[in-house]
């Protein structure tokens, strides 16, 4: 069934809800006349692989994945588009209010819950970011919650399981991305007699979409004609757009990944 | 960033995101147009954290904050272009009781019926704010002309007034043994209402998930028909059970018409044969049992069937005049509707045996023969009058007294 014309696009399948999201833009994508296909994987790392070895034409990735795909491609590779919510990114450090906490020198010597080992928004960029503020991170206890490793925090969990902690006492602080914790605020789930907002990071891009460099500029331009015709105020968009955590896509930018690289760099061994 | 440009302001005190400060912003914002600013003043250092992030997330522009006195920050959020519109008409006027009383018809005045109904705002009240984006809802009864007749409002109140109660309200303490023959008449008589009921109960039934909410005075209205069918299914049982003699017969002919009945499909030639035609001429059947009851009981719960009934006739009325006056096709329509109904119903005989038979009893008030030819003569009447009086109805819903004489005559021999 192989056809040089459809788009093979890869998502990894990191809830149920995947299926719908994918089903429902791909029959959009027929609709607008640009057949696309795709292809679920279970971990960002193999959803990468198949991505350089052309197995798939675009990938839609986590900024980890994104930073990755960039530095293998020698920035050869195409960035085609991202989520409204992607933009701006923020981590917060959030702390319990009778930790005694007041400022991120205070965390030295506190217990501080983070999320994944691959959440860019629960652990990797939040660390980076207090650090670069001049504190010693050999000096603060970790909680890491190292859940659904290989889906770059993808289903939340282990930022939900960070809130958890310090509800419970188990750590002083923690590390959240912001979407999380205005969300779970909102939804009356925070108990603000117990915990705080301290600190906010500066600001990262989140989730892009990636095509191999060989991907023909028609198959491109095809592909980013269908994802932006989607439209909020359209029911069938709607439904898609609300369960990707979106209202519109937008043009790619790459500022917003400069923070992400250094971070990388910094931590893997020169 | 300068106050000037804030049209709406709203004080948090200390309430910090988590704790309540959204149910202060979100309203506030909602009454601004898109691209309108939000002053918020907040005591809570948290607030200028997650503001910010609340914004991102909910599509507004955060636009900075200053501190305008000793721990006071003034943050100003510019509404973003995903809220709800607000309506682009003016208001509704504002609704006032009058005489202590608030009515139907005073909503209708304030909150018109629309000419069309828009599938996408499902089951939101007529005038809310629609977030747009919706599913369309599957109504098809999406037309006032096809639906909603004006006098819905005034029927709908006195619907709700005329409710009774058919456990206290009849004098079930009047009702006397009746000797054979009478007790076995009225038995047949009244599971024979309670049958035709039952039909009556569940053909607007059908109709009202298809009507568009946007006339849910229509939709209240079959509500009350439907509870005022279900209280008489209760009374007619409860005085055949009262005769001792168990129920009576359910006849192919009632069963036959019965099914046409609930098998149309179109809720104009429903409302039509149902109550136009249907209760209309139950109108002089119950006229008929009211006046030979044999009890004060049985005439107290017919009567009141009656109005009931009568009520209904008044709406199927309304709504095939309305619908007639509208659309001019629609004569046809209805002509077809009894012609193919009493095509399906064709050699089924006349008027189900058990239920003539028992109705001559009933008005002999005996067996004796000389009353039971009275009775006869009764019977042979009712069926004259319940023809002229369709015919009155169908002249007066718009029909011409030969169309009215015509399908007068093909009406089902089972009355409903």
């Amino acid at each position: 069934m192989a056809n040089d014309k459809i788009i093979l696009l890869g998502a990894v399948a990191y809830d149920p809800k995947v299926v719908t999201i994918w089903e429902g833009i791909r029959k959009h994508f027929q609709e607008q006349g640009s057949p696309m296909d795709f292809a679920l994987f279970s971990n960002y790392e193999r959803q990468v692989e198949e991505l350089l070895k052309g197995h798939i034409d675009i990938a839609w990735n986590t900024p980890l994945a994104h930073v990755r795909v960039r530095q293998r491609t020698n920035n050869g590779s195409l960035s085609l588009g991202m989520r409204d919510s992607d933009r701006d990114f923020c981590a917060k450090v959030i702390t319990r209010r009778d930790s005694g906490i007041k400022s991120l020198s205070d965390l030295e010597g506190k217990t501080l819950a983070v999320g994944s080992s691959d959440s860019t928004q629960a652990r990797i960029l939040p660390l980076y970011f207090i650090a670069k503020e001049g504190i010693d991170l050999s000096r603060i206890k970790l909680l890491p919650f190292d859940t659904d490793l290989g889906k770059h925090g993808d289903t939340g969990t282990s930022e939900i399981d960070v809130l958890k902690a310090l509800h419970d006492g188990r750590a002083d602080a923690g590390t959240v991305g912001d979407l999380i914790w205005v969300n779970e605020q909102a939804a009356g789930h925070v108990d603000s007699s117990k915990v705080e907002v301290l600190w906010t990071t500066p600001g990262f891009d989140h989730c892009m979409f990636d095509a191999h460099p060989s991907v023909a500029p028609e198959n491109v331009e095809s592909f980013k004609r269908a994802l932006f015709a989607m439209k909020w105020d359209n029911p069938r968009h709607r439904r898609l757009l609300e369960l990707e955590g979106l209202r519109e896509w937008l043009p790619p930018r790459e500022e917003g990944y400069q923070s992400l690289q250094e971070a990388l760099e910094q931590q893997s061994p020169q | 960033m300068s106050a000037e440009v804030a049209v709406i302001a709203v004080d948090g005190g200390e309430l910090s995101l988590g704790s309540g400060l959204l149910a202060l912003v979100r309203p506030a914002l909602n009454e601004l147009e898109c691209g309108g600013m939000l002053a918020v003043l907040s005591q809570a250092s948290s607030v200028r954290e997650d503001l910010p992030s609340w914004c991102r997330a909910d599509r507004h522009e955060y636009l900075g904050f200053e501190t305008i006195a000793e721990g006071v920050d003034r943050h100003l959020i510019e509404r973003g272009q995903f809220s709800i519109p607000r309506p682009t008409a003016d208001g509704e006027a504002s609704l006032a009781p009058s005489d202590g009383k608030l009515t139907a018809s005073d909503v209708l005045r304030v909150s018109p019926l629309p000419s069309n109904a828009d599938p996408f705002t499902g089951f939101a009240p007529r005038g809310a704010r629609v977030e747009p984006g919706g599913p369309a809802y599957p109504f098809t009864l999406n037309e006032r002309e096809h639906v909603a007749p004006p006098e819905v409002a005034k029927l709908y109140d006195q619907a709700v007034n005329a409710q009774w109660d058919a456990t206290r309200d009849i004098p079930w303490e009047k009702v006397k043994p009746l000797p054979f023959p009478l007790a076995a008449a009225l038995s047949q008589v009244m599971t024979f209402l309670a049958e035709n009921e039952l039909s009556a109960l569940y053909v607007p039934a059908r109709f009202i998930p298809r009507i568009h909410p946007a006339y849910a005075e229509v939709a209240m209205f079959l509500a009350s028909q439907l509870a005022d069918e279900a209280r008489h299914i209760d009374v007619f049982l409860k005085r055949a059970r009262l005769c001792g003699v168990g129920l009576g017969t359910s006849s192919v002919t009632t069963s036959r018409s019965l099914l046409s009945l609930l098998q149309t499909e179109d809720f104009t030639e429903a409302a039509f044969l149902l109550s136009v035609l249907g209760e209309g001429t139950f109108l002089d059947l119950l006229s008929f049992i009211e006046r030979y009851a044999p009890d004060e009981a049985t005439r107290e719960l017919v009567s009141r069937a009656r109005n009931d009934e009568s009520r209904h006739v008044h709406f199927g009325l309304a709504h095939v005049r309305y619908g007639l006056a509208n659309d001019p096709n629609l004569y046809g329509r209805l002509e077809s509707a009894v012609r193919r109904r009493a095509a399906a119903l064709h050699g089924v005989g006349g008027v189900p045996a058990p239920l003539q038979d028992a109705l001559t009893i009933l008005a002999a008030g005996s067996a004796e023969p000389r009353a039971v030819a009275r009775g006869h003569e009764a019977f042979r009447e009712l069926l004259e009058t319940m023809h002229l009086s369709r015919i009155r109805r169908l002249e007066y819903a718009g029909f011409t007294s030969q169309q009215a004489e015509t399908i007068s005559e093909l009406h089902t021999p089972n009355f409903m």
